[in-house]
Parts: structure tokens; C-alpha cells; sequence
């Protein structure tokens, strides 16, 4: 202990562990910087990548970038270490045994001439979401998309409006008061680094923010935590809560409009929810205090919704907002997977949803989230390794479109579900053809912004040539917002009680977690950050 | 004096003398570089006044690290002397088109991330803040080589103690937080580990 010996040698020796030959290593060479979008979930955060030796080895924010300014998830911090991690998908597998491209195109081939396939998408409104639309409809096949729970919280409003659900979006950076049903808005709820962002500038640490964030949850989540004022509720209480909000704004006169009265009353509503009825009239005051105010569930839930009908946030500054005219409403998938021979499920689809179905499943993934989930578990590209396109963001406000090249290749043979079907239809159109057109299409309306190292309206533009090159270095189609006020939502009556869902035994179907080492870091030291000081709760 | 005592002063004699004087010399093993470099001699004969003209930062801003081969070529496409180091250099690398294994003395391990353009042109930190007056040397300095971990003895520094060290001597990570301490700059974690 008198000697540098067991001091030298435990440092040494923990540098020697990380040089270990099973360790990958990024490859030496020229260190350069790309611009791209994130392709980990629909939302596209703007990201720069340091790539040394043509291989990604850091990821960051683009501050410029005009949704996510700058700011990531954990998840995208570190996905680049993704690629590597030992739940990923490397080999074709037939129920959970190895097998073969060949044998997995044979088998779908045959499942396509034997009866109906369905094709399940996760992100949609991609180029590849046009082939696999198209390849569904050559095949008399249904092609349906997996919406999230984000966008499913939009759902209602399709119903009440007719305006397709992926043509709305939240207008957040208007909201003052923000009201939360168990969203998680401060823990990857959209696009992740647009709110943390935005809460960073308008309410971190502010005794009285700017933004008002009233989270409505039964634990002490980390948005709840963080959250201005944090009002803990029953479990699956949330649709009672809501009623009892409603029936005050109404008696009260705290909204404008004659609205139906919610079919429970306040006293139900408070000995559902566990919340007394003078913090209910407390509540719904301190909601109209500082319009304009949104309210935003976790998922679908019509009474939540209905709030903000109430409270006029409908086609309002700070509400919910129409930011496309071209988009189309989605079918359901459940009606169509029960009768069907094959469900092929695309990468894009998260591994909670488990399709329930006799028929085959197919289902491509990067990366491993339990075998039992699919009879073909065929391996996708990874993080940086496919060219893709990122439409609009689902909660955004705004149209945009952006570019993602692959930056990176894959050590093992993998494939997207495009260059699967393609193997079986050569005739289906490429990514690159259908990216082709859509810059064509937004070039020729010369409206909105392209967000690059510097902002230029698209007006500016000489080709199309050159538009389409700079969202391939990673430069990003801001649109312009379409007339709100055409946007109308009626509600003739209150919403029929939702129940909440059963309890499932989640121990049967979890898997677990894939990320990289980085984020499981950076996830367990955000704990360790202190609430604002004037939190309420 | 016991015997007792005597065993112990021996054996922390011996443990003394192995830990500060025989580990050292063991830990480290010298490498000799692929032929004798003088950056004295690029100064004075060919006028190289700057670091940076073979040290350069690319277009884009990035630092481009130890000059390729290519740079070289420039004056010694042909013999320009009668040294072994200058026909290891034309005869070995140059014609042949092969870049010059150097053995780098500031080599960080992989997952550190150091930016030479931040440091350079935005902090305006002298080279010889960090690598002292090589620059200016008439001989290639010794490279000694850590046994156990493979990376220059320049990280930890020449005093195994790491005490009394002069300011440019060492690369750990306490190294860059003193400095930036010194400087008033924060620096997180992902700062320098991505």
C-alpha cells in the first residue's frame, strides 16, 4: 500500500478490460460529423453523428433542428451503441431454431397464394410504408398501421371531426397550461427533446413557470415529479377525474359554451378518483387560470379528450391543432388479424404489441425482444443501417420532412421488410424512387422552410435536384400550418365511460429492455436531478 | 531492535524499492519509432514555422491528426540525404505509398473523445500546453510503451507518483479536469466519452 504498485495496476488493468478482443473497438481513421434524423422511434429528433473511420461512435443534438432544438432522448444518446448490443438480431430464426432468408421468402410466398396476409406498420407515412401499402394491395392483402399510444390519444378527435388522426398535433410552444393525464411528457412522450426543451426554457426550476405543467397520475412518475403541480389519483381513475372536471367548468361557468353535462356526478367522481371534491373545483379553477391550456392523455380516452373541446382548444393557438391536409385516416388492424393466413409486421412496430392470431407471423426486428412473439423472427437493419424517410412526427404541429441515409453497414446479413418483399415482387418501386417524388411534390407547392446549417424557404431552391440533396445531408422541410380555424369538433354528448383496461400479467410478456450502456447512465443520473423548487403537490 | 522489527523493515525496504524503483522499469517497455523524426529540423531547414502546417485542421474544422504520408512526398519524393532514417522513409513508405506507422505518444483509448479544434480554436490553448516543446525537439523522444494497458507512458505521466509533475506532463482524465477547473470551463461526462 506504501508503493504505487496496486494503484498503478488498478488502473492499468481497467484500461487493459475495455481493449478485450470481444469488445467492439470503433475503427481508426478520419473522425467526420453527418447530420441525419433519428429513425429509434416516428418522431425524428434531429441528430449530428461522429462517425471515425466510417463507423457511428458518438451522437448528439442539432441545435438548429426546428421540433427536437437540440435535444435527444437517452436512448438516441447512445444508439449508436445499439448496433452492438447482444440481444441483436443477427440470423433468420423459424421458431426460435435457425434458418434461412430463402426458406422465410418460400414460406410468405406461400402464406400470399394460400389466403389473405395483413402488413402491419409502425411508422406510417413513409416511403416504405407505400411499398408495403402497395405489395398488401397486389396480394388482395390488408395493409394497416400499429398507432401509439400518442397517437391513439388523438383518436377521439378523428370521431368527433372527421380530420384524420395523423393530420392533428399538439401546439405546445402556444400552450401556457398543460395538463397531463399520465402522458409521459418529461420521459419520451413525442418527440422527446421538443417538450424536455421546452419545459427546460419555460419552467425548470421556476417557482412560477411560464408553463404550467399539472400532472394527473397515481404514481410519482418522472414527469410527475418534475411537473409544476402533481395530482395523485386512483389507479385507472383517470376518465372520473376528467367528469368531475367537466361537470365544474360547466356549473361554474369556467367555459364559454353549453357543453353536456358528464353522466357521473362530482361526488362519484370524487370517490372514484380519490380526489376530494374541493381539490377537483381547486384543480379545474387553477386549469383556467392561464389559458390557453391543452390537455393530453397517455392513450385513447374519449373523457379526456372531451376536456378539451370544453376548455376550446380545439383548432385554437396552444391546442390541438390540423397541420395536414394530405393526410388519411387509418383502419384498425384488429378486424383483419383474426382472419388472416400471415401477418407480417414490420421493424417499425414495437415488441409490446403482440398480434393475437392463429395465422404465421412475421415479424423483422434489429434486435431481440422475445422469440415467442413470431413463428419467423427475421433480422432488420439497425440503428444508421437503411435509408428511410421521417414524415411528420405524430404530436407535432407542424408538417415536416427529412431524409435519413444509411450512414453505416451491418456486420450480418439483414433485411427490411421492403427489400424482403421486393425478393418476392421485383416490380415494387424503391425508397429512393418514392423519396424522388415526394421532394418533387414539395417542391412544387414552394411553401415552407428548409432547415439546414441555415434557414432558406424552399422558394429559394433552384432544382429539385438540389432540395433532395440537402435532406440527404440532413437537412430537414418545415411546412407551413394550414388554416386551423377550418377544424371543428362537435360534441353532442358527454363520452360514454371508459372502463380501464384489465390488469395484465405483465410478467408473461415482458422482455427485457434493450439499450445501450449510455442510456441505462444517463436514465439512472436524470433520477438524481432535483424537482423545481415551488413544486406543488 | 527485535527481530520482529527488523522483518518488517526489510520486507517494507524491498516492497519500497520494487514498487517506486523496479515497477516502473518493468511496467514500461521501450518502442523505437519507424525511423528517427526531427520536427528541429523540418523547422529550421524547411521553415516550417507553425504546427499546423503539418498538424492542419481539415475544411471542415476537424483536426487531422499525425500528417499522412502524402505530406511527406511533398519534399522527399526523392532522397534529399544520406541518413537511414531518409531512406527508411522514401524507400519504405513513400514510394511504395504506405503510411508511416508512428507510434502516437497522446493515443487515447477509444472511448475518449478529445477535440482539438475546440481546444485550438475556440480555447486558443498553446500545442505546447499540452505536448510540451516536441515540437521543437531535435530527437525523436523515447516511446515507452505500458505493458499491461498498451498505451503511451505520456497518459500517466514520467512520475509514477504522479506528483511534482510539470503542467504538460500527463493525459488521464484528472489531467483535462484540472485544466478545465483552472480555466472555469464545465465539462460533463459525455463531453469527452460519447
Amino acid at each position: 500500500m506504501v508503493t504505487p504498485v496496486p494503484w498503478k495496476l488498478l488502473d492499468d488493468v481497467s484500461i487493459w478490460s475495455q481493449n478485450w478482443s470481444w469488445i467492439p473497438q470503433p475503427t481508426r481513421g478520419p473522425v467526420e460529423v453527418k447530420r441525419s434524423s433519428c429513425t429509434l422511434c416516428a418522431n425524428g429528433c434531429g441528430i449530428q453523428i461522429k462517425m471515425a473511420g466510417g463507423w457511428p461512435v458518438g451522437v448528439a443534438g442539432v441545435a438548429r433542428h426546428p421540433i427536437s432544438k437540440g435535444a435527444l432522448c437517452p436512448l438516441a444518446y447512445g444508439a449508436h451503441q445499439l448496433n452492438w448490443h447482444p440481444q441483436r438480431l443477427t440470423t433468420v430464426r423459424h421458431q426460435a431454431s435457425t434458418s434461412s432468408w430463402a426458406a422465410a421468402q418460400a414460406a410468405f410466398s406461400k402464406a400470399c397464394s394460400e389466403g389473405t396476409v395483413v402488413i402491419l406498420d409502425g411508422h406510417a407515412g413513409r416511403a416504405a410504408s407505400t411499398i408495403l401499402e402497395t405489395f398488401a394491395q397486389k396480394c388482395n392483402g390488408s395493409y394497416r398501421f400499429v398507432p401509439s399510444p400518442e397517437e391513439r390519444a388523438l383518436a377521439p378527435y378523428q370521431e368527433w371531426s372527421g380530420v384524420a388522426t395523423n393530420a392533428l398535433g399538439y401546439d405546445l410552444e402556444n400552450a401556457q397550461t398543460i395538463v397531463s393525464f399520465g402522458a409521459p411528457l418529461l420521459d419520451g412522450w413525442g418527440t422527446p427533446g421538443r417538450f424536455t426543451r421546452l419545459w427546460a426554457e419555460q419552467a425548470a426550476g421556476k417557482t412560477e413557470p411560464q408553463l404550467r405543467l399539472i400532472q394527473i397520475e397515481p404514481t410519482l412518475s418522472r414527469t410527475a415529479a418534475r411537473a409544476w403541480q402533481w395530482i395523485p389519483i386512483r389507479e385507472g381513475a383517470e376518465s372520473a377525474l376528467s367528469s368531475g372536471l367537466a361537470s365544474i367548468f360547466i356549473e361554474e361557468g369556467l367555459v364559454s359554451a353549453k357543453y353536456p353535462l358528464p353522466l357521473l356526478t362530482l361526488a362519484e367522481a370524487a370517490d372514484q378518483s380519490g380526489v376530494s371534491i374541493e381539490s377537483i373545483r381547486s384543480l379545474a379553477r387553477t386549469i383556467v387560470a392561464r389559458p390557453p391550456v391543452v390537455v393530453i392523455a397517455r392513450d385513447a380516452n374519449p373523457e379526456i379528450a372531451a376536456l378539451n373541446v370544453l376548455l376550446g382548444a380545439i383548432a385554437a393557438p396552444g391546442g390541438i391543432v390540423v397541420k395536414s391536409k394530405r393526410a388519411k385516416p387509418f383502419l384498425p388492424s384488429d378486424s383483419v388479424i383474426g382472419s388472416a393466413r400471415a401477418v407480417l409486421i414490420d421493424s417499425s412496430v414495437p415488441w409490446e404489441f403482440v398480434p393475437h392470431t392463429d395465422a404465421e407471423v412475421f415479424r423483422f426486428a434489429a434486435w431481440d425482444g422475445g422469440s415467442n412473439r413470431a413463428d419467423w423472427l427475421l433480422p432488420a437493419p439497425g440503428f444508421l443501417e437503411e435509408l428511410t424517410d421521417i414524415p411528420t412526427a405524430p404530436t407535432s404541429a407542424i408538417e415536416t420532412y427529412a431524409v435519413a441515409p444509411a450512414l453505416t453497414q451491418s456486420s450480418s446479413d439483414v433485411r427490411n421488410a421492403v427489400q424482403f418483399l421486393s425478393g418476392i415482387d421485383s416490380t415494387l418501386p424503391s425508397i429512393e424512387k418514392i423519396i424522388r417524388t415526394r421532394c418533387e411534390d414539395l417542391f412544387h407547392q414552394h411553401t415552407g422552410s428548409v432547415y439546414d446549417t441555415e434557414v432558406s424557404p424552399l422558394s429559394k431552391f433552384e432544382s429539385v435536384t438540389k432540395f433532395e440533396e440537402s435532406l440527404w445531408k440532413g437537412a430537414i422541410w418545415v411546412g407551413v400550418p394550414p388554416d386551423a380555424t377550418r377544424f371543428r369538433c362537435e360534441l353532442k354528448e358527454w363520452p360514454a365511460p371508459t372502463a380501464p383496461p384489465p390488469p395484465e400479467n405483465w410478467t408473461k410478456t415482458w422482455a427485457a429492455p434493450v439499450l445501450p450502456p449510455l442510456a441505462s447512465k444517463l436514465y439512472q443520473e436524470s433520477s438524481l436531478r432535483e424537482p423545481p423548487a415551488g413544486r406543488n403537490s | 531492535m527485535s527481530r520482529n522489527t527488523l522483518g518488517f523493515a526489510f520486507g517494507l525496504a524491498v516492497a519500497l524499492v520494487v514498487g517506486w524503483v523496479v515497477f516502473p522499469r518493468v511496467l514500461y517497455v521501450q518502442r523505437a519509432q519507424p525511423f528517427e523524426f526531427r520536427h528541429k529540423t523540418h523547422a529550421d531547414k524547411s521553415g516550417v514555422a507553425d504546427c499546423g502546417e503539418c498538424h492542419a485542421f481539415r475544411d471542415d474544422g476537424a483536426y487531422a491528426g499525425i500528417p499522412p504520408t502524402e505530406k511527406c512526398t511533398g519534399c522527399h519524393s526523392e532522397k534529399i540525404g544520406v541518413s537511414q532514417a531518409e531512406a527508411t522513409l522514401v524507400d519504405v513508405y513513400i514510394k511504395p505509398g504506405h503510411e508511416i506507422p508512428w507510434l502516437v505518444y497522446s493515443r487515447q483509448p477509444a472511448n475518449v473523445w478529445f477535440s482539438h479544434a475546440i481546444h485550438v480554436k475556440r480555447a486558443g490553448l498553446n500545442c505546447t500546453e499540452c505536448h510540451s516543446t516536441y515540437g521543437e525537439s531535435d530527437q525523436a523522444k523515447v516511446y515507452q510503451v505500458n505493458r499491461i494497458s498498451g498505451y503511451s507512458r505520456d497518459l500517466w505521466g514520467h512520475s509514477i507518483s504522479r506528483l511534482h509533475r510539470a503542467p504538460h506532463d500527463g493525459m488521464k482524465m484528472s489531467d483535462c479536469e484540472d485544466c478545465h477547473r483552472n480555466h472555469n470551463v464545465e465539462v460533463g461526462c459525455l463531453g469527452c466519452h460519447e
